[in-house]
């Protein structure tokens, strides 16, 4: 500081000079000053808040951008089940109503049936002997009415004869009757078998619809995203999100479990495989070990695939039905394999276990304690079934995986749209405080030079 | 550039790349050697010397790993005393019989009757460190049972190299106090310290005279 002294013996003196001197030099450069902080000011301030507009835009194309692509992935993922759901349809219709004709046939032939028995069951009132028209002729005979004792006697011949008749025909026709009710009452088992068949019909009838139902809620959902309203693109969002997480934890817990499955198979890797090398510092016995667990998680992914449970492969979906499920039955038996071998390794774990911890004490000189069989064999059964089940379990993890792929494009893109736009947002901040800094140091030099410009002011009054 | 041959050069750059990720065990492995002093009044602690390197030593070894014991006595820098070697197997099975069959051995050694009127200290170090070094092992450690007064016969000169104990943690045992000792404990604490300032001089990795025999296996854990 006191380098910069006009005169160093005297420092209240130069500092005054000094201070006076800038004064008229700032207050003569005062505008060019003025125009120079301003274009400063444009310069750094006015190029943030472009850059943070710029932003804004960016934001503005990628969130257009994710809302196309949310809505393309779902209008595809809806027009997929709404396929599904029609080779569903055909193949509830190949099922349940390929048996329709026979089931028809059967109804027809029950009706038949009981037609023919109808029939056979119209009561025909049977019809009295023809003694009627031989009275009417007897007594259209001349001198009937004089009381002739021969006809009187034809006549109670007759009337008895009549009278027998009717009863005889009395018993006919309530012996007709008892037929009857029985053809009847044996009518009974075909009406509820038609009952049952109506029933079946029914039955199938009713799942064809549900199907169909099924149809037309997947199509207005599909409607909706296709119009792609605020409330569908905030549906899908919300849902992608949900979806992102859950898929999140579930895989995190399969990892996990993934981790236990490898502890449980590492160490007696290295008893089968050359563990004398390493590659980027991994035995080649853990490789192995990994090698195993993913190769699980892989014939996993090809099992939920075959069982179309997951569609992550098209390749897989457009296979045919038997292709497929040879692929399945493929699936299943590798996995049944390293499930196997997992088992066998697990028992081989136990046995080194014991084997390293006798090694241990018979060095440490202790007297070696009986171990219980029993416990042993828990550990081993124990550790066996852990190895068995583990890689059915990790087959699974083919469902999360594939929301998590799912889900991961929009949820990470609104995460990066985000962090953008809290950039953007900053970068608006601080071009703000710097446009107000330097007006601020505009306001400070105007205060600096106070006393020209006063004076200036003074004669301009004046004059 | 045919698609063919981008394919092959795509191929050979990551089969190179899967190659130089390749590398043997050595820089994992760990190396041990054990000094066992037979001579003058620490002869008498061979046993209990034994018994540390069976219970603490050996069991510590993981497959891979090597031990070698050296005895020291009048001349040590000689291969006679070189008392048992042991490599572990990489399988497990396999290094559990090594450990059971080299613990056998070190019984027969603690059995027999041995004894040397100087003490070769440096002599059986120097034979450690070349032992050491041929193995090229990832952690390299000594332990030295003595009770680290050496007393070299006329003519003997040992000198150590600069980088003679490079990369070598270095570990005093059992180090019994002698007579002269417990009269003046500074005799104990300069002698201790004189060899500490020469090991590290000539660049051992890390000097302990202090080990409990039971954190045996927590200092070996400690440097691998």
């Amino acid at each position: 500081m006191s380098s910069l002294y006009i005169w160093p013996q005297m420092p209240f003196l130069s500092i005054t000079v000094l201070v006076v001197a800038s004064m008229i030099f700032l207050y003569l450069a005062r505008t060019p000053m003025h125009l120079a902080l301003e274009s400063l000011s444009d310069g750094i301030a006015g190029g943030l808040e472009r850059t943070a507009v710029w932003i804004k835009s960016v934001v503005v194309k990628m969130q257009e951008k994710n809302k196309k692509v949310l809505l393309e992935s779902n209008i595809a993922a809806s027009e997929q089940k709404i396929a599904q759901e029609f080779k569903r349809v055909e193949a509830s219709y190949t099922k349940h109503l390929a048996e329709y004709p026979a089931l028809h046939l059967k109804i027809d032939e029950s009706i038949t049936a009981i037609d023919a028995d109808f029939q056979e069951c119209g009561q025909v009132v049977p019809e009295a002997p023809g003694w009627n028209d031989a009275v009417e002729s007897i007594a259209s005979i001349k001198g009937t009415a004089s009381g002739d004792r021969v006809i009187e006697k034809m006549l109670k011949e007759l009337h008895k004869s009549a009278v027998e008749g009717e009863k005889m025909a009395l018993s006919e026709m309530q012996k007709a009757s008892t037929k009857r009710h029985k053809i009847l009452s044996s009518l009974a088992p075909v009406w509820k078998k038609i009952q049952k068949a109506m029933n079946e019909v029914n039955t199938r009838v009713e799942l064809v619809l549900e199907t169909s139902g099924k149809i037309e809620k997947y199509m207005d959902e599909y409607e909706k995203v296709r119009k792609g309203g605020d409330d569908s693109i905030d549906m899908l969002s919300s849902k992608a999100t949900k979806l992102f997480i859950f898929s999140i934890i579930v895989i995190t817990v399969a990892g996990f479990g993934a981790f236990v499955n490898f502890q449980l198979i590492a160490l007696p890797m290295s008893e089968l495989v050359p563990a004398g090398t390493r590659v980027l510092g991994l035995h080649v016995s853990d490789i192995s070990a990994l090698v195993i667990v993913t190769l699980e998680v892989v014939l996993g992914i090809f099992l939920m695939e075959a069982l179309a449970v997951t569609n992550i492969f098209p390749q897989i979906a457009g296979l045919t039905l038997n292709k497929r499920r040879m692929l399945l039955y493929a699936a299943i038996l590798g996995l049944f394999f390293l499930a196997s071998v997992e088992a066998a390794l697990a028992v081989l774990r136990e046995h080194i276990a014991v084997t390293n911890a006798a090694t241990t004490q018979a060095l440490a000189g202790k007297v070696e304690t009986a171990v219980s069989t029993e416990s042993s064999q828990i550990t081993v059964i124990g550790q066996a079934t852990l190895g068995f089940v583990l890689p059915w379990i990790l087959a699974m993890v083919a469902v999360p995986l594939e929301m998590l792929i799912e889900s991961s494009q929009h949820v990470l893109s609104k995460l990066l749209i985000l962090i953008i736009l809290l950039i953007g947002y900053l970068i608006g901040i601080l071009g703000h405080i710097l446009s107000t800094i330097m007006k601020t140091v505009v306001h400070i030099y105007d205060a600096y030079i106070i006393i020209p410009t006063q004076i200036e002011n003074l004669f301009k009054s004046k004059s | 550039m045919t698609i063919s041959k981008k394919l092959f050069n795509a191929v050979l750059v990551a089969t190179l790349a899967f190659m130089a990720g390749c590398s043997d065990n050595k820089q994992y492995e760990t190396a041990i050697c054990a000094l066992a002093d037979i001579s003058g009044t620490y002869a008498k602690e061979k046993k209990s010397m034994v018994k540390i390197i069976q219970a603490g030593i050996v069991p510590s070894l993981v497959p891979g790993d090597s031990l070698i014991l050296i005895t020291i006595d009048s001349n040590s820098f000689n291969e006679e005393n070189i008392k048992g070697k042991l490599k572990l197997d990489y399988r497990p099975s396999q290094a559990n019989k090594q450990k059971i069959k080299f613990a056998e051995k070190l019984d027969v050694f603690a059995n027999k009757k041995t004894s040397a009127k100087f003490t070769d200290i440096s002599g059986a170090m120097m034979l450690c460190s070349s032992h050491l070094k041929s193995t090229q092992a990832g952690t390299q450690i000594m332990f030295i049972f003595s009770d680290m007064k050496e007393e070299l016969k006329k003519g003997v000169k040992r000198s150590f190299n600069n980088d003679e104990f490079e990369n070598i943690n270095i570990a005093a045992m059992n180090v019994i106090k002698l007579n002269e000792d417990s009269t003046d404990p500074q005799v104990f604490r300069s002698r201790i310290k004189k060899w500490k300032k020469r090991v590290l001089k000539h660049s051992a990795k890390s000097w302990d005279s202090t080990l409990d025999p039971t954190e045996i296996p927590n200092y070996i854990d400690a440097r691998r």
